[in-house]
């Protein structure tokens, strides 16, 4: 006990206490940015730092003045939505002073997988090949203009647009089913997915046709009665198509 | 095509049926593996010394310094397998610095802070201060100053302020029960809460973190005390042993129990994931969960442990099998961290598929890295038993040549 009438081993336990604590208060002073908590969790500052730095991209329409032909079939092409400088890089100099700066072409093979090399997260449909395998050693430019990207003929195969949906079914009870026993498919399709549309089964008699009971299919299909199987539910409401599962 | 076959085939190795795209690779893996863990061992080797100091076990006696320690060296290494997992750990201060409140991730600086600085160091500190100051008045040289220095200063140790240091330990200790909870409870809490993955979403999820927790910490200090004494060459106090069995066996029981009222509950809900989950407990995890946490790592050390401390066998054979026992534990309990971190992550959020992992040796979630961490608990624990005995005996001896002068 000192004079005070307090344990002794306070007092060395209470200067650590409020040397933490005032370690504290001058650590957030000290490394807490002014601007922090103004708007949000983070540094309100920040935005107008973002927002002071040097434009270095010239935008799609800052072509059209000089390379008004290049544009144009562009325009015209699959790569519609694809910005000039998406693959040139950012050509802000190159605008001011075209001469000095010229922007660079990319021309190896890396490049355009990086938004057509098959990744199971692209959505259905887009246009996805695997480098090792399309046509190796060649470079992209030598089949597809980068500018009107038209393919010398149609894909063979689904699985060029649907890679996602033929992996999975190529796993499936289904594999041996060509994706064309349950969609009629105009060629167009192949050609302009967007215009013109693959059809999709509509009712529980495409299915029926190799599962019910009364079917003349290959008797090693499994059956069920159509009439009173999932009652009046569609099949794919409850079996995924490219992957039919049986639940237990 | 037959390149295609092939190409896919190599990328559809480990996976069945149907997952999203963002869920073939693991995004959590080893090192939140042993984070769990360390913490686990923590909290349980705390509240077992808690055991003996509030409700007098006096069995315990022998364990009880040593668990503070054991609790110290693996709570210094417990944020390590997460400084490594997030990568920059020179920005971690921040989280104390701009404190969000209303993300329990972020606020783990802060249960770990105040567990740390005012339970851990402070108990430690008070149950040692006699020592300290004797050992600053007896040794020579840098270690003196060093003693001196731990003393923070104040080298009273009359009876009365010595009752003082009894009684604020005391009050700590009583806090430090909840603390512990918290700690371990908290990083339940981080899985509980996840309400989006059936495996890991779930009110239990934090009252089993923290039974397991116990089980593990007490599985520890059997090995801990046994290996020490061994080294030693000094005689286990049995008494101790049998103590530490028993309610390594009652928390075992608790802790089981509990595990398995998850599971009942379960499978009686029967709610859509229930299918994907038995197919993952069938396939991905059937060695991790069946084999090692509920065969090897709690019925087979059960039966062992309570065959040993209630049948009539020698007491080598006893000794033979708590060990046995514990080592077990240990391996049970590393691979409940692991179902629970690898398994919420290897089925399908569609709850149609699943995805596989296979552990790196190098790198910085790898195999070497949590070895490593795994070690160096140790090593610390080494030296903090160096600098800080905590054996009756040493402190005894010293105490005679010291204080009787007085
Ligand atoms: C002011 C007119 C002007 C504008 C605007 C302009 N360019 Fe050019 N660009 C040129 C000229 C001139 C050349 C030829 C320079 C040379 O050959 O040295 C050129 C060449 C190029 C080249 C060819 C480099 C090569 O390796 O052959 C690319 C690519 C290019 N421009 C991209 C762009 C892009 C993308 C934009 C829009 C952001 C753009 N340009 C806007 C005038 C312009
Ligand atoms: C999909 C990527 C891509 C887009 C989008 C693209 N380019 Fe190109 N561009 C290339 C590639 C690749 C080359 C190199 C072609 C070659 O060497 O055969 C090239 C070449 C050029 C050239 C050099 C002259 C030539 O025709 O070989 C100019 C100029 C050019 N691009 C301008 C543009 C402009 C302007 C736009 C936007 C309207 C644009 N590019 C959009 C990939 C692209
Ligand atoms: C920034 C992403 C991007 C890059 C880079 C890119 N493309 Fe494309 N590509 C697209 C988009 C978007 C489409 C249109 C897809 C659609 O119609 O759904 C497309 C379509 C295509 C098509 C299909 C045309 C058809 O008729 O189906 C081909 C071939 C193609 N690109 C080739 C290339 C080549 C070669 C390159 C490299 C020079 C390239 N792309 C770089 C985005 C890109
Ligand atoms: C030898 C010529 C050739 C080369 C080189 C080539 N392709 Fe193709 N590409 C084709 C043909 C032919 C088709 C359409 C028929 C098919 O699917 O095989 C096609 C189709 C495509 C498609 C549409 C999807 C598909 O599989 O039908 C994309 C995207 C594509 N190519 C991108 C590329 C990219 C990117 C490169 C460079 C890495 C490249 N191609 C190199 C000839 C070529
Ligand atoms: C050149 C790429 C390409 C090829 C090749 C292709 N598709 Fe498509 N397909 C698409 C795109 C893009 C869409 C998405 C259209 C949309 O949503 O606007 C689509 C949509 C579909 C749809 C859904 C239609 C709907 O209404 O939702 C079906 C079914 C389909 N395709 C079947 C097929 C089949 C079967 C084949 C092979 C015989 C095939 N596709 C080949 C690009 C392709
Ligand atoms: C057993 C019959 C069957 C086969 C075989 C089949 N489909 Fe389908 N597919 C369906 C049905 C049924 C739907 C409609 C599902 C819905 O509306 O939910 C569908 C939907 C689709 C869709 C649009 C919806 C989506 O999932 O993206 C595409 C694209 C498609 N199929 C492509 C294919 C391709 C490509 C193949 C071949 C690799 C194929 N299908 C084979 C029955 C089939
Ligand atoms: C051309 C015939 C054919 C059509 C049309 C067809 N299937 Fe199948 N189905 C099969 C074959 C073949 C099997 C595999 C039998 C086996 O595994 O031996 C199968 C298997 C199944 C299974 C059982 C999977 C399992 O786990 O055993 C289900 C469910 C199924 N199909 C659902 C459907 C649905 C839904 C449709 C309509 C969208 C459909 N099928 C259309 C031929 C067909
Ligand atoms: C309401 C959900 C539901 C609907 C709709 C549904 N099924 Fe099923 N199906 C199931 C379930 C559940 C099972 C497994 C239990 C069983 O055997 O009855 C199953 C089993 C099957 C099997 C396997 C039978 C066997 O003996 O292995 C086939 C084939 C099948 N369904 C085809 C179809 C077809 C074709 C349709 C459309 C006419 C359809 N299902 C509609 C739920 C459904």
């Amino acid at each position: 006990m000192n004079k005070l009438g307090i344990p002794g081993q306070i007092v060395p336990l209470a200067i650590i206490g409020v040397v933490v604590i005032a370690a504290f208060i001058a650590a957030r002073m000290l490394f807490v940015p002014d601007t922090f908590g103004e708007y949000g969790h983070y540094r309100a500052s920040a935005v107008e730092e973002i927002a002071s730095q040097e434009i270095v991209y010239a935008g799609h329409e800052a072509c059209n003045d000089c390379h008004d032909d290049i544009f144009e079939t562009k325009q015209e092409s699959k790569h519609r939505d694809v910005s000039c400088e998406a693959c040139h890089g950012p050509a802000a100099d190159h605008i001011e002073a075209p001469d000095e700066f010229t922007p660079t072409a990319p021309r190896g093979r890396g490049y355009c997988p990086l938004c057509h090399g098959y990744n199971p997260s692209r959505p259905s449909g887009f246009p996805q090949i695997l480098p090792k395998t399309h046509n190796p050693g060649k470079a992209c430019m030598t089949c597809h203009d980068p500018h009107s990207p038209v393919l010398p003929h149609a894909p063979e195969d689904c699985s060029a647009c649907h890679r996602d949906i033929a992996n999975v079914k190529q796993v499936s009870h289904h594999a041996t089913l060509s994706c064309r026993t349950c969609h009629d498919v105009p060629d167009e399709h192949l050609i302009q997915p967007k215009f013109v549309r693959a059809e999709k089964p509509a009712n529980r008699e495409r299915c029926g046709q190799c599962h019910d009971r009364d079917s003349d299919s290959p008797r090693e299909i499994p059956r069920i009665n159509i009439e009173t199987h999932g009652e009046r539910n569609l099949c794919w409401e409850c079996h995924y198509p490219h992957y039919p599962e049986v639940g237990k | 095509m037959e390149n295609l076959v092939t190409t896919m085939a190599g990328n559809f190795g480990g996976i069945t049926g149907y997952i999203y795209p963002n869920e073939y690779e693991l995004h959590w893996q080893l090192l939140i593996v042993i984070y769990p863990y360390l913490t686990g061992l923590v909290a349980g080797a705390f509240i077992l010394a808690s055991l003996e100091r509030l409700f007098r076990v006096n069995e315990l006696q022998p364990v009880y310094r040593l668990s503070l320690l054991t609790a110290l060296s693996f709570m210094i290494v417990a944020p390590l397998p997460l400084l490594a997992h997030l990568g920059h750990p020179e920005r971690s201060f921040e989280m104390f610095l701009t404190p969000h409140v209303q993300s329990a991730m972020a606020m783990f600086g802060f249960v770990y802070g105040w567990y740390l600085m005012v339970v851990l160091l402070l108990e430690i500190w008070l149950d040692y201060r006699r020592d300290i100051v004797l050992f600053g008045r007896e040794k020579k040289g840098i270690s003196k100053y060093f003693y001196k220095f731990l003393s923070l200063g104040f080298s009273d140790i009359s009876d009365k302020s010595l009752l003082f240091d009894d009684k604020l330990g005391r009050f700590i200790t009583i806090i430090g029960i909840p603390s512990a909870f918290l700690l371990h409870g908290y990083v339940g809490f981080i899985f509980g809460s996840v309400k989006a993955n059936p495996w890991w979403g779930s009110v239990l999820m934090p009252i089993v973190f923290l039974f397991s927790a116990i089980v593990s910490g007490i599985a520890l200090m059997i090995l801990v005390y046994m290996v020490s004494s061994l080294f030693r060459w000094k005689q286990m106090k049995m008494a101790c042993l049998n103590k530490l069995a028993e309610f390594l066996i009652y928390a075992m029981i608790v802790d089981f129990s509990l595990e398995l009222l998850d599971f009942i509950h379960r499978l009686y809900q029967s709610e859509e994931s229930i299918s994907i989950l038995s197919d993952m407990i069938s396939s991905r995890l059937f060695v991790s969960l069946i084999v090692t946490q509920i065969l090897l790592g709690t019925i087979l050390p059960l039966v062992s442990l309570i065959s040993a401390r209630f049948g009539k066998f020698p007491d080598e054979l006893k000794r033979m099998l708590y060990f046995i026992a514990a080592i077990l534990v240990q391996v049970g309990i590393f691979s409940t961290r692991w179902n629970v971190v690898i398994g919420g992550q290897l089925f399908s959020k569609s709850l149609r598929g699943l995805t596989f992992y296979k552990i790196e040796l190098f790198g910085l979630e790898g195999l070497l890295i949590t070895i490593a961490l795994l070690i160096l608990p140790l090593v610390i624990l080494y030296v903090l038993v160096k600098v800080l005995p905590p054996w009756s005996d040493v402190v005894a001896d010293q105490t005679q040549s010291q204080t009787q002068p007085n």
